[in-house]
């Protein structure tokens, strides 16, 4: 019993992902698209649950829906209008080799994945309940994978402080309201940065 | 309990892939591309995920982590450029945006 | 003695190096003494190797030094050396004394002109190369020097380059000379071949042992050489233009040295030739040929060095027919009279063509002897001593020679002895014209004006007059060290190095001594008669026409060489270098432009594109790898 209630889960998760993705990529408003995106992460954090990665879904709905979603949707309330752009352009050319290229790799990935079907993807381990929780993956954060963890502190250090650069702006005094924000300006005679 | 095996998931995390390079490769609207962008990112995730539950080492969950800290960063990123281009009045089209013509 | 010999050779190539090394930090004048004291320097070398081989007997007179090897490959060596005998100890004396004479002379010809240093640094260069020329011990040493001094004659006929004129004509004189080096070349080829040696005395050594073909073969090579450098029919063609350049350089390479290396190698070379006595005859054939037509062309020509320079080419005719018939003595005699005479009048004309500032042109000359009376009774005495009047030196050598072919007796030798004897009167006839109409007569009212205008100067600067003076001493009794029946030191001397095929004895010396003097004062009296009467000595126009155009050789060879060649290089240029090879390159270059071009355009600058090529690459890649395993 418990089986088939996994499968019908398995099937509405994977169903809203997929939906979802496809609504994000085709929906004319911005506004729109992200929050099909958020529909698209919380159906994933599903798909975690029954993977048992209880720990990533959980940081993937605080982290990714809660934070990173936010600030999406605010630049683009910010923007406004001018998020508008035309849907698509290009040669027809061009755009009938987008869809070939990436059905083609849907397709290979199926293919490959039907050659290895019977053998490498059969019996998933065992595992215990500790498995994908948070201990054990702080466990692994701070032992075996500590310079994983460190270096991605730093890049969200370097991430924050570029998101700061780029949000700033020098305004001359005699100047204001010219809106010409040029970070890292140098005038003439100053010495160099 | 059992459910669909992993190949099942593997087949989600591509199409989610799939899905993904087309709005990069069609949408002129930065903003969208970088939607797609997340999109791609999580099938890639959720593909690292169910290979970790397949083998049972928790590698692929904190490499999937990893990912997910480094998404965000470069959303903000992204972000940032595109209010940049935004407040110097460049038209917010990826097509217009070929400064890299050669 | 071996000392003084190598001073001799190395002496001139030091003053031609100090002259190009120092350039511009010595003064012009400086340029000049350099090369004119490292000349004498030579000469000063010369005769101490000359003393201390005459102070030894005679089987000890063949002395071999060699600096170092330069070619070794197997058995075959080449060393750089250096063969001291009389022969060479003569050569050294005639080169590095007229040679330091001309130099001197020079000096003062060449005063003012802006690239004196130049000039002095090739004439240096000249007479280093002539010194290897004669001094050399092995073929190789000899061709070194040889294309030396073929290359310091382009150098110095082409002196003036911005002449059109000089430069054709010192292209001329290297091209004809190169005919007559490959020849020479190739004899070498043979001659390593077949005796496996360079060294004169080796291969002397081996000559017997040859067969008839190889040594006719070899020394039908080396007669080309001879010929070409030498200036004998038919490689004679370069000759008169060189007179385009400086007079010091006509006397020098085209009268006393560079043109008598033929008649050396002859005579050094004389157990080749012995060994093939066809072309040993043939060269004797050749000189007599060009003694007769070079005499009749000098009978119509206006500009007084080529007037000089057709009596170099007959001068030298006498001298390979002399070589020709065996009598090697004589001819090297002849050899060193001529240089002395010869120089003399070609200094002597540089006189008078410096005091007429530049004028060559014989029918704008006359009376000069008033006011150059010191350089007229030089060229008197030149000309005396060419014609071959007594006592002058002209006399004692010329007639040797003619006396050699009556003595040698068979057809070819009556037919050699009766083309001398034309030569002679040749010789009178147009030596004689030109002497009248330069000197004698009304001054012309140009030279007359002319002369005014440098009668300051008086005849030339001591740097001049004095090397004309000694030169016409040296032809006036330069002469008398062979006395046919009373004395005979010089040609023993040379002789050592090579026996004579053929004696002359007192009766038939004497006999043609009268001869050729009668007929010599018959050409005198012949060209005086004409100029007293206004009117040339060859009146026929069709014989004019002939000689005026040196017997079409120019023609001829311009018809069946040059256009040739010249058509062949166009027709190239036409066919195959303009369409294939220059429109190829340019193919080519515009094919990358556009090659270029359009991969240019795959750097749309459009992210979307690249993203689509990230996606097809990527695609591509996962059937390869999926494939390979």
């Amino acid at each position: 019993m418990g089986n088939v209630v996994v499968w019908i889960v398995w099937f509405v998760a994977a169903g809203a992902c997929l939906g979802s993705g496809i609504a994000v990529v085709s929906l004319t408003n911005p506004f729109y698209s992200a929050l099909a995106l958020i529909g698209n992460l919380a159906s994933l954090a599903v798909l975690y649950l029954l993977l048992a990665a209880e720990f990533l879904a959980a940081a993937q709905v605080l982290v990714y829906a809660g934070a990173v979603m936010v600030m999406f949707l605010f630049v683009i309330a910010y923007l406004g209008g001018r998020a508008d752009a035309p849907w698509a352009g290009g040669s027809p050319i061009l755009q009938t080799a987008a869809v070939v290229a990436a059905v083609a790799l849907l397709v290979e990935v199926v293919v490959v994945l039907g050659l290895a079907w019977g053998d490498d993807l059969k019996d998933p381990a065992e595992v215990s309940d500790a498995f994908g929780s948070p201990a054990a993956i702080g466990e692994l954060f701070l032992t075996d994978h500590l310079l994983a963890f460190e270096i991605t502190s730093i890049v969200l250090l370097v991430a924050a402080i570029g998101g700061v650069v780029l949000g700033t702006t020098h305004e001359r005094v005699d100047d204001v309201g010219a809106g010409h924000a040029r970070p890292l300006q140098r005038e003439s005679g100053e010495r160099p940065l | 309990m059992s459910g669909p095996g992993v190949g099942w998931y593997l087949i989600v995390a591509a199409a989610l892939f799939g899905i993904g390079s087309l709005g990069v490769m069609l949408r002129r609207s930065p903003l969208v591309v970088l939607l797609s962008l997340e999109i791609m990112l999580n099938g890639a995730n959720l593909a690292l995920i169910a290979f970790a539950r397949q083998h049972g080492s928790l590698d692929g969950q904190i490499f999937a982590l990893a990912v997910m800290a480094v998404a965000a960063a470069e959303v903000a990123i992204g972000l940032g450029l595109i209010v940049a281009m935004a407040r110097r009045d460049m038209p917010l089209d990826v097509d217009q945006a070929s400064a890299l013509r050669g | 003695m071996i000392v003084g010999a190598w001073i001799c050779l190395l002496a001139p190539l030091g003053g031609a190096l100090a002259i190009t090394l120092l350039g511009p930090w010595i003064s012009r004048r400086v340029a000049g003494y350099i090369s004119t004291l490292t000349t004498f320097l030579a000469f000063a070398g010369a005769l101490v190797a000359f003393f201390g081989l005459w102070s030894r007997d005679a089987d000890d007179r063949e002395h071999l030094s060699t600096a170092y090897t330069w070619l070794a490959a197997g058995d075959f060596q080449v060393g750089f050396e250096i063969l001291v005998d009389p022969l060479s100890a003569v050569m050294m004396l005639v080169v590095s004394g007229v040679g330091g004479l001309i130099v001197w002379y020079s000096m003062g010809y060449m005063a003012g002109d802006e690239e004196e240093r130049r000039f002095f640094a090739y004439m240096s260069l000249f007479v280093f190369s002539m010194l290897l020329l004669v001094q050399a011990g092995n073929f190789l040493l000899l061709l070194v020097g040889w294309g030396l001094v073929g290359l310091a004659s382009y150098l110095l006929i082409g002196f003036w380059h911005r002449r059109p004129e000089a430069v054709a004509a010192a292209k001329k004189a290297f091209i004809v000379n190169a005919v007559g080096d490959a020849t020479f070349a190739l004899a070498i080829v043979l001659l390593i071949w077949s005796t496996g040696t360079l060294e004169l005395l080796g291969v002397f050594a081996e000559v017997d042992g040859l067969s008839n073909t190889t040594v006719n073969l070899i020394a039908l090579g080396l007669l080309g050489g001879a010929v070409a450098k030498s200036a004998q029919i038919p490689l004679h063609t370069w000759l008169p233009d060189a007179m385009e350049g400086p007079t010091p350089v006509s006397a020098l390479i085209h009268a006393a040295t560079m043109v008598t290396a033929g008649v050396y190698l002859l005579v050094r070379a004389h157990p080749i030739f012995e060994a093939a006595p066809d072309i040993q005859s043939l060269a004797a054939i050749l000189g007599a040929v060009t003694l007769l037509v070079a005499g009749l062309v000098a009978l119509v020509q206006w500009d007084i060095k080529r007037v000089i320079a057709y009596s170099t080419m007959s001068q030298i005719g006498y001298m390979f027919l002399g070589a020709g018939i065996g009598a090697y003595g004589f001819a090297i005699f002849h050899l060193m009279t001529h240089a002395f005479f010869k120089a003399l009048l070609f200094l002597a004309a540089g006189v008078v063509i410096h005091h007429l500032n530049d004028e060559q042109d014989i029918r704008r000359m006359g009376g000069l002897k008033t006011a150059l009376p010191r350089t007229h009774v030089a060229f008197f005495i030149g000309t005396v001593a060419l014609v071959g009047l007594p006592p002058f030196a002209g006399f004692w050598s010329k007639d040797a020679i003619i006396a050699s072919a009556l003595a040698r007796g068979d057809a070819l030798g009556w037919t050699l002895f009766v083309a001398c004897l034309l030569g002679v009167l040749l010789t009178g006839a147009y030596s004689f014209r030109l002497y009248f109409a330069v000197f004698q007569g009304k001054p012309q009212e140009a030279a007359a004006q002319q002369a005014h205008a440098h009668e300051r100067r008086g005849e030339g600067p001591l740097s001049m007059l004095v090397p004309v003076g000694v030169l016409a001493v040296l032809a006036a009794i330069g002469g008398l060290l062979s006395i046919p029946g009373v004395w005979h030191p010089f040609t023993h001397w040379v002789e050592e190095t090579g026996e004579p095929l053929v004696e002359a004895t007192a009766r038939q010396d004497y006999l043609v001594s009268a001869i050729s003097v009668a007929l010599g004062i018959v050409g005198l009296l012949l060209a005086r008669r004409a100029f007293l009467r206004d009117r040339q000595l060859v009146t026929a126009p069709t014989a004019w026409r002939i000689f005026e155009h040196k017997f079409y050789f120019d023609e001829l060879y311009d018809a069946l060489f040059h256009r040739r060649a010249a058509g062949l290089s166009h027709a190239l240029r036409r066919r195959v270098e303009e369409p294939v090879i220059e429109r190829s390159l340019n193919e080519i270059g515009s094919g990358t432009i556009l090659a270029s071009d359009g991969l240019a355009r795959a750097q749309s600058g459009l992210l979307r594109t690249y993203a689509l090529a990230i996606a097809v690459s990527v695609s591509v890649l996962i059937v390869v790898f999926v494939a390979v395993r």
